[in-house]
This record gives C-alpha cells, structure tokens and sequence, in this order.
C-alpha cells in the first residue's frame, strides 16, 4: 500500500475513533461547564446505551430505532439520578460528587449484570452500512465511515444547538455565572437536570454506536472512559470545542502511535495530557488558560 | 500521666479475652471432625477476563454442588470461598492471604490470569497452601517459576500453541504473524507459536501485542494485513478477543488471512457471531469429545445451567476432579501430604486419561484442534474437532516450555 494510501486509511479509522471519544468527552464536558462536578459514572452511562440498545435492536429489529430509543432512555435515567440525589449534594464540596458518581458507577455496572448477565452480546451494524468499500484498493467497513460521518453531524449539531437556541444560550450563561441566570428568573436546577441528561444521552449514543465494534460487554466502558477524561483534560474542562479538539488528537495520537511506535502507544496519550497539563493547565481551549 | 488514660480496666479485660479466645481456636477446630473442606477460589469476576473468571465459577459451583450431594470429600462438605480479584495481580494475592489467615484455606483454584498466578505462585510455601491452576497459560509456571506447591491441571498456553503448530506442519499456509494481548500469557504464546514455526521451516513474520483493554483494532488489522502473511495466530481472551474479532470480520481479514489461535471460549462465537465462522483453534476442552464421562457433564451442565458447557468451566472441572483424586489418595487435605498425593494422580475425567506428571506437576493430556462452523441447534457458530495429537506430542519436556523438535 502506498504511504498516502495508508494515511488516507488510517485517517479515516482514527476520525471512527474520534466520534466515539468525542460522544462520551463532550457530554463529561458539558456536565462539568454547568455543574462543576467529574461525572465518574459517564462510562457505566455509555455500557448502559449499548446494553439498551443491544435489547432494542432485539425488540424492534431496527438499528436505528436502537439509537434513538437507548439514548433517550439514558438521558432519563441520568436526568432522574441529577433531580433525586445529586440536587441534595450542591451544597456539599466536590469529594462528595466523586464519590456518589463513582458510586452509581459501581451499582450501574452490577445492575447492568444482573439484568443482562456477565457475557458479552452481539449488536450487528445496520444493514445498510454493514458491506465494505473500496478506500484505496483496501476493504474499509462501511460502518466505520458511517461513524466519522455521524460524528460530524452530531458535533455540528450540539454546536448549532449551544449557539442558536434558547436552552443552548441558559447553558452556556449558567456555565459562565448561574447565580446571575438564577436573579434573571430562570431555574437553574432545571437546566442542571437537562444538561445531566444530553450528557448522558450522548454517552448513551455513543455506547450504541460502539456496540458493533466491540460487542455490549461489561468491560467496555474501562479504558473508554479513561481516554474521555483524558481529552476532556487535554481540550479543556468544560470547553465544547476542546472536547472535539481532544477528541480527534486523542484517536490520531492512538492510531497513529500504534502503529510506528506500538509499545509506547498507551504512553503517548498520557505524555501530551503531561505536557497540556504544564504548559496549559486549563486546557488547550480551556478558560483558565 | 494523659497518656495512659487510652488503657481502661475494661480494655485489658476485652484483650485478655480475645487473647485466650484466640488461644483457644484452634484447639477447637481441630476438635470437629467434620471441619468442612475450604477451596479457595480468587477470581477475576470482573474486568476485560470477567467472562473467564465467570466460567471458572460456575465450574467450581456445580463441581462442589454435585460432590455435595454425593457427600462431599472423606465425608466432609467442601465450601467454596469465592472472592473477586479484577484480574489485578496485587489483589489475587491479597484475597489469596485473607483465605489462608481469616479461613485457614490451604487449596486454591481458579486464578484467572497467568500474570495473577505469577504473583500467588511464590507465596504458597509461606501460606503452606496448594494451588491447583485450571486455566493459567504461562509456560513459566511449570517451568522457571514452579514452586512445588503448584499444579497445572489444564492444558497451558505451550501446549496450546503447540497443537495448533503440529496440525499445521501439514496445513499449506507458509507465512505466518501474531498478534497477542501485551501480558505474560499473550507474549509466551506468541514466543512459543514463533520458535514452533520457525522449527518446522514457516515464514513467521512479524508479531505485535495490543494492551488489555484496547477497543480499536484497525490499527493492528491493518499491520497483519500488510505483513503479507496467510495465517495469523491469535493469543486473546475475554473482550478484547470480542472487540478483534468483530472488527476483523468487519474488514473481511478472513477472507484474505486464516485467523489461528491458541485457546477459545464458545463466549466468543456467542458475541461476535459469524466473524468466528472458519477460525482453527486449540480448545482446551470441548463439550464435543466423545467419551461417556463427558456426555455425563455435557448433560448434567446442561440441566443446571441451559447452556453446554463451556472451554474454562470444562478445565475447571477437570481440575476439581483431580484436586478430588488427590484427597481421597491422601485421605487428608494437609498440604503436605496432598501434594505427595498430588503428583502422581491419574485420571479417566470428561477429557479422557489425564496425568499429573511428578516433575513438574503438569497435567499430561491430549491436545485438540478444532475449526468454528454453523451447526443446527446453535445460533452460533461451533467447534467441531479436526485433528488430536496425544500428550506426548503436546507436552514439552520436563520445566521446559519449548519443543525440540
């Protein structure tokens, strides 16, 4: 294969990874901008997408149905979990947000085990994008293209979203002084509640997206949603475009590293996080920087 | 005198008692003669090995429940403690240690991951204790690393490669790759894998090892594809397998690249369905071999649990089979005494005649190729058996984990 050829290829394979890092980092972002507070159930939220999503797709037979029912129902169960117990703990410092995230992380994935049992399932793509094409003389899943496509979309259409609607301007304004949105008559808990629940809806979409990669498992969301905090630390806390910024940087670094340098590919990722942290502690795009 | 306010008369009565309390015990245990029998049994429940660990546990489960129920060991019950490990070394041998101190377990099985059992390994002379490996892989453990205290009584990951290499001494494939998961089970086989194809005069390529965990495999795809190779040995479990597996079908490797590995769970076909169409595999036990001792245990698993069983819950019970034949030759469970036991253990179990050879405590057995095909009755793709080489030829020598020839 010809260099330009490979890097053509590989491009494409890192921009598939970028979306799903970037479905889970932008709704960790999004939370953190409003709340202030590290998700840590963000990845039992992504396992809980592709495990609905895998029975969805067994119940109505439709891949697409799929990613429209399991991310809705993620939101709800994410947006529930804000309004029941996380509302109680504002007033609390930050310890205790880890703890009760990284909490309903533990009773999430025993949950998900019971329900579901201990062994990994099959989601198939959809039909339409489960062929091959061509790219450059070499196989290339059709779903994998679908993925970078989705990706795009989706990042437009949280960005249009933040920029042209009413909720989008309540949540970049409470992300910036809540207690002015707050004297200006809008309740805040609700737009906390909200953004709780795109966070973990898009968590949720990400999860069913990646269920034909990597089959609906228990373990799925393990390094995942390390690699989200990742981005989310390299883009910057609470930054929507740093999200997509680390996200893509991530997955390059990853593909790329893997293949000229494989035994330092898991290095790399932290060796720029290291080095974002020195030289832009807030971030490349974040505000402190 | 503030600092002796802490020691009340009350404190020294509760030490004193506790103390003698303690004194006493194991005058007391000694005293019941139907002390229960306690298997250790630390596994990896959760964590990208979670589906091997929960295999062994079910193979542990129904092992002791159908002793059980034919009234135990030397008429004692057997207890299974059951903790979770994560598949982390540093807490294999934690859990490990609270069994030996808090329950005075002295037999272990089911540690999930090589790089676990090579972490207990060197502490079963201090615990005093016996380990009994049904699914570690690492050459080493019957080799550089064995301590007396351990036994092997699964097929390991040398005589996993090895079969799958004699089978293709007659197989057209010349040029070979692997790809293995980055740990001490994933970097032995690919080593064994690499000397047996470079022994037997085949092209190896090239090798490379993915992290545990790692979900995107385009990457690796695409370095076994341009290997130029026509086969590709795979050393991989759990989701990892799942994830290359899936991912390769989806770039139609197979089509082009024989994919080959050294062990397979029938959790695989179940997950990624037909891209494990075609795959030739070691099996370390198959719910196909075809001996009444196994069409027993395929019926009776099949009743308890809905499913056949599977390549761990078989080795698991094979392995609790011998762990049995060595309790009752000793007529005890001292480890000193099991272990002499121990290394001379014949048995005819569910995967035929099974030797524990005294050298290096390794279970001599047969060793199975098998390739993965639809079959009616299944949803997914199965193993049928394509060739079986004897014990003698799987085996490596005595603390050897290389052939000679």
């Amino acid at each position: 294969m010809p260099l330009y050829a490979f890097l053509v290829v590989q491009s494409v394979n890192a921009l598939s990874q970028a979306a799903l890092l970037f479905f889970l980092g932008v709704g960790l972002t999004l939370i953190f901008g409003i709340m202030r507070i590290v998700n840590f159930a963000h990845g039992a939220f992504y396992m809980l997408g592709a495990f609905i999503g895998y029975s969805a797709v067994r119940l109505t037979g439709s891949f697409w149905l799929a990613l429209a029912l399991a991310p809705l129902a993620v939101g709800v169960v994410g947006a529930l979990f804000e309004f029941g117990i996380l509302r109680r703990l504002y007033r609390r410092d930050e310890s205790a947000f880890l703890m009760v995230t990284f909490g309903l992380a533990l009773v999430m994935t025993e949950l998900i085990r019971l329900g579901w049992g201990p062994e990994a399932l099959q989601v198939a793509p959809p039909p339409v994008f489960s062929g091959i094409v061509m790219l450059m003389d070499e196989p290339f899943p059709t779903y994998r293209l679908f993925l970078a496509g989705a990706g795009i979309v989706v990042a437009l259409a949280i960005w249009q979203f933040l920029e042209r609607t009413r909720l989008g301007l309540l949540i970049r304004a409470t992300s910036q002084n809540a207690e002015m949105v707050h004297a200006l008559g809008t309740d805040v808990n609700l737009v906390r509640s909200t953004v709780f629940g795109i966070g973990c809806g898009l968590a949720g979409v990400g999860g069913v997206f990646a269920a034909p990669l990597v089959t609906a498992s228990i373990g799925m969301s393990a390094t995942m949603i390390i690699d989200a905090f990742v981005i989310v630390i390299i883009g910057g806390m609470g930054s929507f475009p740093g999200s997509l910024l680390g996200a893509v940087l991530v997955a390059f670094v990853q593909v790329f590293g893997e293949y000229y340098l494989p035994d330092l590919a898991l290095a790399l990722m932290y060796l720029i996080m290291l080095a974002v942290l020195v030289f832009r502690p807030g971030g490349l795009l974040g505000k402190e920087a | 005198m503030k600092q002796y306010t802490g020691v009340t008369r009350r404190r020294v009565a509760q030490l004193a008692l506790t103390g003698s309390a303690g004194l006493l015990l194991p005058w007391v245990r000694r005293g019941s003669a139907a002390e229960p029998i306690k298997i250790g049994a630390p596994l990896a429940l959760t964590g990208p090995l979670g589906s091997v660990g929960q295999q062994l546990k079910r193979g542990c489960e129904l092992w002791i429940k159908t002793q059980n129920s034919k009234g135990g060991l030397l008429g004692r019950e057997i207890k299974l403690l059951l903790e979770d490990t994560g598949g982390n070394p540093a807490d294999a041998v934690r859990k490990a240690q609270e069994m030996v101190e808090r329950d005075g377990c002295n037999i272990f099985t089911g540690i999930t991951l090589s790089s676990e059992a090579l972490a207990v390994v060197p502490k079963l002379d201090e615990w005093n204790a016996i380990f009994i490996s049904s699914d570690n892989g690492d050459g080493r453990l019957t080799a550089e690393s064995f301590v007396p205290n351990f036994f092997r009584a699964n097929i390991s990951a040398p005589m996993g490669a090895r079969a799958v290499s004699l089978f293709l001494r007659s197989a057209e494939f010349k040029n070979f790759y692997a790809i293995g998961m980055d740990y001490a089970w994933g970097r032995n086989s690919v080593a064994v894998f690499e000397s047996e194809m470079k022994a037997a005069k085949k092209n190896f390529v090239g090798s490379v090892f993915s992290p545990i965990g790692t979900k995107d495999f385009s990457t690796y795809i695409t370095k076994i594809r341009q290997s130029g190779a026509d086969a590709c040995f795979v050393t991989m479990a759990g989701d990892d397998y799942n994830a290359f597996l899936s991912q390769a079908g989806q770039y139609r490797l197979p089509e082009k690249v024989q994919l080959l590995s050294e062990v397979i769970d029938l959790t695989v076909p179940r997950a990624v369905g037909d891209a494990a169409v075609g795959l030739i595999s070691s099996m370390r036990y198959c719910f196909r071999f075809d001996n009444p001792k196994n069409k027993e245990f395929v019926a009776l698993w099949s009743k308890e649990y809905g499913t056949v069983p599977d390549n761990n819950e078989g080795e698991q019970w094979q392995a609790l089979q011998i762990l049995a034949a060595g309790v009752e030759k000793a007529k005890s469970t001292e480890t000193k005494g099991l272990r002499d036991a121990l290394e001379t253990v014949e048995i005819d179990d569910i995967k035929g005649h099974v030797a524990i050879r005294k050298c290096d405590h390794q279970a001599v057995q047969s060793g199975q190729v098998v390739k993965l095909a639809k079959a009616e009755g299944f949803d997914y793709p199965v193993p049928q058996i394509i060739a079986t080489f004897p014990g003698d030829k799987t085996a490596p020598a005595c603390k050897k984990m290389t052939y000679e020839d």
